[in-house]
């Protein structure tokens, strides 16, 4: 027994490093040769980039633009990230492609059970939001993610909702929500449009201020795209808007030196 | 590469774990007890939310505040009322607050080998009318204490709590001697110094803060019920009473 | 008819509940006992609980990667360690005396904790590594004796209790579980005159296993019988002190104060020990507590007024005697 409380409660692995002296990230890895035989989703592949939500007078708005990269390659342009579930629901993701292409099919597999019980009861946004927030949340526990930001919103009943999940099951709820770079990007516009002033915000203003932080997001992220689209849900449903396409002008490229082409 | 950076290749794992920051605090008095915690919840330098409560009634006497990994916390929560309505269905009242500790403990060691990573202080009010606080670490160690720091700002706010409520480095004026126990004014207005003090220096504390008052049987809530924001959550008039306060603290 | 219909059906209740199951199954711990008057705890009696460990390759360093703070302080979970503990069997008994203190990395974490558990009216554990290790497993071994004495109408000996805790902790050996724990207690005894003068050398050695008994447990494996032990950090010190004053013929006055003076000299000495003492006593009626004391109250002024205290404080007056070094006593020699 190593009587020195700081050695305490460290499994022993003696063979690999007898004397804890490596920091960690340096220790020599234990190789498990069945290890191999699993494979698991432990780096996103294609993926897309940020989703932006807010809430608005009447109901919730959320923007995704159409692309899904491949590391640094654009791979593909027509891709949409916003998938409605039930009546009143709608989802977007940043993060591997695949995995939410699972986790649609996961979504609408559960709408159409809750549809077939025809009980009258069918999913509003929170249960949708409640039920992916554990599906995430199991599939971390079992060191096995869904690569996946989602935020989750939808209207039912008069109220608004919208909520965020991630890969490792963290959640929660706010007025404007954005993920990957529109947190650090669109998150300080938004929150200066919407916080305190959800019940004043049009769906004109709303719509316009999602469509200024995407050109924003576009002008600074480089896995962005100059083509989204805009999911409303309010009392009259859910409606995802046609690709919307960003003007943007790169004039003021010129003047800035190591920015636009180089003349010299 | 020349420099040896590619010389061990780096396997990216897979990391279960985040810290979402923020703080929570309680504090024993003789037949109350305080709980609080903050609402901010932040991952890195980001704030998610302004508000994700961190403290949840479990019954009509006892409060927990859960702090770290938000999405263990949650689950945390969600299995511990889940456990606590299953033995309301067995024993027809609620589970008394040693036994929910005792219940906690268990549940935390049960994931002994993959812990949630949960800093959980439990308070309330004891079988005996007393108040009381439990604080466990994340692989289910407890104790019961008069009060307890935990989270981002527990190395701020513990010091201060020990000096304030154990008066620790302190000497009683000639003659006196320190009060085994404050009343209720002077512990809401601690923790509220807490607070605010732990916002102005961790960057992970702030937005908004939550206080939890249980109140035991027949004793008197001090004047609580006429300070602003409060808001009574108690079910039966003649049992425990059960009050929340709500304080902004600063959002930058 | 039905119930095969509801078990392969896709739309039902029960299918419903089956595939949440597959989906969300982290809930192997949940079984029927937790409805039960045991609520929940119902599976602590019945043999050996089941953990979930991390669906990883080498679960062991996956656990060491987010909970050692040695190797890393940085590291996000700290777990609570205890640390200075001693234990002596001496002719009036054992004497058990820890300290209190519990630190999370360099973070004390605690100054008030209880490391002595006690499992029943005549068995004690001590408690140090790991907080929870010790706490849970120790509580679990008090049920287990509890289910003993049902079973077998008697207490259970000191040394089945050890080996019990022993045998638990050596099936964890390498998953990281952490105590170093002194099972203590006092063995039923069968008086002499009921024994048979020429009694054989069995008889003998089970005789010997009457009375006080202390028995060394940590999770490595180790049990050993003993006398006297110190387990953590602190126990260097506290061994120091302990080993020039022990006697087998100690008195009780002395015995305790000795216990204390030890304890003392860990929390002093030791950056990981300290805060409070806390003092046992097992006798043939079981244990009794005899107090807690302030390290540095016990530095300054002494235990007070109690049985073996020598008046004075254990450390301070001892030291300086009225005097600094700048007006150090001429000694004989100089001038």
């Amino acid at each position: 027994m190593d009587h020195f409380p700081t050695n305490w409660g460290r499994p022993r692995n003696d063979a690999a490093d007898p004397y804890g002296t490596y920091p960690i990230h340096q220790r020599p890895a234990t190789k498990d040769t069945f290890a191999e035989g699993v494979q698991r989703t432990q780096q996103p592949i294609v993926t897309g980039t940020s989703v932006l939500a807010i809430q608005y007078k009447d109901g919730i708005m959320m923007a995704a633009d159409n692309l899904a990269s491949y590391g640094s390659l654009a791979r593909f342009k027509d891709i949409q990230r916003l998938h409605k579930v039930g009546t009143s629901t709608v989802i977007g993701a940043s993060g591997d492609m695949s995995d939410f292409q699972a986790i649609q099919t996961l979504l609408d597999e559960v709408v159409t059970d809750e549809f077939t019980h025809g009980d009258g009861h069918d999913l509003g946004p929170a249960e949708v939001h409640e039920y992916l927030s554990r599906v995430m949340y199991s599939r971390r526990s079992k060191i096995n993610p869904l690569w996946n930001s989602i935020l989750v919103g939808g209207f039912r009943d008069g109220k608004r909702f919208l909520a965020y999940v991630d890969l490792l099951g963290t959640t929660y709820s706010a007025p404007s929500i954005a993920t990957g770079y529109g947190a650090y990007i669109a998150i300080p516009l938004l929150r200066a449009a919407v916080d305190g002033r959800v019940d004043e915000l049009t769906e004109e203003n709303a719509r316009a201020l999602l469509h200024d932080c995407m050109r924003v997001l576009f002008y600074r992220d480089a896995r962005s795209l100059d083509k989204y689209q805009i999911a409303t849900v309010n009392a009259s449903g859910v409606h995802i808007s046609d690709q919307i396409h960003l003007d943007t002008s790169w004039s003021f490229a010129e003047g800035i030196r190591g920015y636009g082409a180089q003349t010299q | 590469m020349p420099d040896g950076s590619f010389a061990h290749p780096q396997q990216r794992q897979f990391n279960p774990y985040t810290d979402n920051g923020g703080t929570i605090l309680a504090i024993a008095g003789a037949d109350f007890t305080v709980i609080a915690g903050d609402t901010r919840q932040s991952e890195g330098y980001s704030i998610q939310t302004r508000y994700a409560p961190k403290v949840f009634r479990l019954t009509d006497r006892a409060v927990l505040a859960v702090n770290g990994f938000a999405a263990d916390g949650n689950m945390f929560v969600k299995k511990v009322k889940q456990r606590l309505e299953w033995y309301r269905h067995a024993h027809a009242k609620d589970m008394p607050l040693h036994a929910i500790a005792r219940l906690i403990q268990t549940m935390l060691y049960a994931q002994r080998f993959f812990p949630y990573y949960v800093y959980n202080i439990l308070g309330g009010i004891e079988e005996d009318g007393s108040g009381a606080v439990y604080s466990f670490d994340p692989v289910g160690s407890y104790e019961r204490e008069a009060c307890r720091a935990a989270g981002a700002a527990q190395s701020l706010v513990q010091p201060f709590l020990d000096n304030q409520i154990y008066f620790k480095n302190q000497k009683a004026a000639a003659g006196q001697s320190h009060p085994a126990h404050l009343p209720l004014s002077d512990v809401l207005a601690i923790v509220i110094d807490s607070f605010t003090s732990a916002t102005e220096r961790h960057i992970e504390v702030g937005d908004g803060l939550e206080i939890y008052v249980v109140v035991a049987k027949g004793r008197s809530p001090q004047g609580l019920e006429t300070m602003r924001n409060v808001q009574e959550l108690s079910t039966r008039p003649d049992g425990d009473r059960m009050f929340i306060l709500r304080r902004e603290l600063k959002k930058d | 008819m039905n119930s095969f219909l509801t078990r392969y059906s896709s739309t039902s209740p029960e299918a419903d509940i089956r595939k949440a199951k597959e989906l969300f199954d982290e809930d192997g711990d949940v079984s029927d006992v937790m409805w039960g008057s045991a609520s929940g705890f119902g599976n602590l009696a019945s043999g050996v609980p089941m953990f979930k460990l991390p669906s990883v390759p080498d679960p062991t360093s996956f656990l060491r990667m987010h909970t050692d703070d040695h190797a890393d302080p940085s590291c996000r979970i700290k777990i609570k360690h205890g640390t200075t503990t001693l234990a002596f069997r001496f002719q009036g008994g054992v004497i058990v005396a820890v300290d209190s203190r519990a630190t999370a990395g360099s973070y004390v974490a605690s100054g008030t904790v209880k490391k002595v558990i006690e499992i029943n009216p005549y068995l004690l554990g001590t408690m140090a590594g790991g907080a929870a290790d010790c706490q849970y497993w120790e509580t679990y071994l008090g049920i287990q004796c509890r289910l003993h004495e049902l079973r077998n109408r008697e207490r259970i000996s000191v040394a089945a209790a050890s080996k019990y805790l022993s045998n638990l902790v050596y099936s964890y050996k390498g998953m990281g579980l952490s105590m170093g724990t002194m099972i203590c207690g006092w063995d039923k005894t069968v008086r002499i005159p009921e024994m048979n003068r020429d009694c054989t050398e069995a008889i003998r050695a089970n005789c010997r296993l009457q009375g006080p008994a202390i028995f060394y447990v940590d999770s490595d494996g180790s049990r050993l019988k003993g006398d006297l032990f110190s387990v953590g950090s602190g126990s260097t010190f506290a061994y120091g002190v302990l080993d020039q004053g022990y006697r087998w013929d100690l008195t009780d006055a002395e015995a305790q104060e000795l216990g204390r003076r030890s304890i003392y000299a860990a929390g002093h000495r030791d950056a990981f020990s300290g805060n409070t003492v806390n003092l046992y006593h097992v006798k043939q009626d079981g244990w009794q507590f005899i107090g807690n004391y302030d390290v540095s109250k016990l530095h300054y002024e002494g235990p007070g007024d109690v049985p073996g205290a020598p008046g004075t404080g254990y450390g301070y007056d001892l030291r300086v005697a009225g005097r600094t070094s700048s007006d150090a006593p001429q000694s004989e020699g100089q001038a």
